[in-house]
């Protein structure tokens, strides 16, 4: 058993793109398909009510909110010593808006450490989740861009597969939106790198209320 | 150009100042008021700040007493020359037991104005930090558009040495198109952003309360224990006052300073 556990983890090392497809895709088991950070409320308050809506808000958040600020901390945490990773992890909870914000994050990157522990005998304290992946990647060999293009196109795919669950949004319109976003994620990714934790910020204050606001929503499918 | 630091000290009941400094185009006031508490009202003789301004505010609360600093008229941020940026840079400290209200009046960001500004709060557990920064987006009166803006806003708190609440609000650009976007600020006029950092019951205690006072365009999250944030956008800055009054007064615990009576 032992012998085999090895043998996958050479055969990954090899293949960046697959280690990342797994960390990344719905069925590691992150949770991720339980936040919705913050659209479910936009949806109820129809702030997101079509394919053409929910771009401009996914777009906003890549651009302006945690999708820039996750890229921006997870590129701090693939090129960060262990010891500054307490730290870095310090500051990205420090930004989360709203208490489900923090949770996300939080529950996120700490289901990830302990999958990823458990499977290829990473320690990884309990770190956010941009962090998590960062520092885990770094650890892996697996390349900067890639792994924040992954992330942010990870993130996005959730909140799509979210909005499929909530409005009237067909599968293939809600693809659409994803593969209309994918040039940004790469764009977000690559820009984050040049960036420092003093670019850490935004302007998504109305999903920051959105965020805010679900905590009382009456009825919901998700935790965030 | 201009520099103020406010110190106080308990003496018994009473708040007393232990230092007052200023220079530059930066005075403070001392209203009368209740003795429990020490209102300073901050000044810019400057009328505003324009790009190359630096502005640099201290305050430190000893231990036991209480500090309320609100502006005497809403700071502007005049259009920069390119290139230029006006600074302001506040530095606040509150020591055990200590309350500090920051409560200053809008900043109204002129198009083409280019500011940075850092609120930067060092706390201990035991003190109450009440904090509001409302920003108006533009001279809504003469119609004005920010066009072109370069806004960095940034707020951090450190309590009992380690970091509980960073942000920094970001304009650049274009930003009256950017502010028109439903995840950004729905074409308001004017936000605010309201902290409380207090003990865990007390900043818990004011939750439902100030849901309650909340518009929809206004949310509110007790982020973690002891740290309570709220977001309120509104059309302009009467509706945004409208909204935040009372908000502040029921967490600031009495009155408001009359810079903010409307």
């Amino acid at each position: 058993m032992r012998t085999t556990t090895l043998m996958i983890t050479a055969m990954i090392t090899d293949a960046p793109h697959l280690t990342l497809m797994q960390w990344l895709s719905p069925a590691y088991p992150v949770g991720a398909f339980s936040y919705s950070h913050g659209l479910e409320w936009a949806i109820a308050a129809q702030d997101v009510s079509d394919a053409s809506s929910l771009r401009d808000w996914l777009k906003d958040i890549l651009c302006h909110g945690a999708g820039r600020n996750d890229a921006i901390l997870l590129a701090h945490a693939w090129r960060a010593p262990r010891s500054a990773l307490t730290e870095l992890d310090g500051l990205a909870r420090a930004f989360a808006s709203s208490a489900e914000r923090l949770l996300e994050t939080r529950q996120q990157g700490a289901a990830f450490c302990r999958t990823t522990a458990a499977i290829w005998g990473d320690e990884l304290p309990e770190l956010t989740y941009p962090v998590a992946l960062g520092f885990a990647a770094r650890s892996h060999n697996l390349p900067l861009s890639l792994t924040a293009a992954f992330y942010l196109h990870a993130f996005a795919s959730n909140l799509v597969s979210a909005a499929i669950r909530l409005v009237p949004l067909g599968q293939t319109e809600g693809q659409a939106v994803l593969a209309a976003l994918a040039p940004l994620c790469e764009e977000v990714a690559e820009q984050a790198q040049t960036l420092t934790t003093d670019d850490l910020g935004g302007a998504c204050f109305l999903a920051d209320v959105a965020a805010m606001k679900h905590e009382t929503q009456y009825t919901r499918l998700f935790r965030t | 150009m201009g520099e103020a630091l406010v110190a106080t000290k308990a003496r018994g009941p009473v708040t007393a100042l232990s230092d007052l400094r200023s220079s530059g185009c930066l005075k403070v006031l001392f209203p009368r008021g209740n003795p429990e508490r020490l209102t300073g009202i901050f000044i810019n003789t400057a009328g505003g700040v324009t790009g190359g301004d630096h502005l640099r505010l201290r305050a430190e609360a000893g231990p036991d007493s209480h500090l309320t600093l609100s502006t005497q008229a809403a700071e502007r941020a005049y259009r920069a020359q390119p290139k230029e940026v006006g600074r302001i840079a506040t530095q606040l400290v509150l020591r055990g037991n200590a309350g500090l209200d920051w409560l200053p009046q809008e900043t109204i960001l002129f198009d083409h104005s280019a500011l940075t500004r850092s609120l930067d709060v060092n706390m201990a557990g035991s003190a109450r930090f009440l904090m509001v920064e409302p920003l108006v987006f533009g001279r809504a009166a003469m119609g004005e558009r920010l066009a072109a803006t370069a806004l960095k806003d940034s707020v951090r708190i450190i309590r009992d040495g380690s970091l509980l609440f960073a942000d920094c609000l970001q304009l650049a650009g274009d930003a009256q198109n950017l502010l028109e976007r439903r995840a950004i600020a729905g074409g308001a006029g004017a936000m605010a952003s309201v902290l409380l950092a207090a003990p865990a019951h007390e900043a818990e205690s004011h939750l439902d309360a100030v849901r309650a006072l909340m518009p929809d365009t206004g949310g509110v999250s007790l982020i973690r224990p002891g740290l309570l944030f709220a977001r309120i956008l509104a059309e302009d800055s009467f509706v945004l006052r409208q909204s935040l009054i009372p908000v502040l007064t029921r967490l600031n615990g009495a009155l408001l300073p009359r810079t903010w009576m409307i």
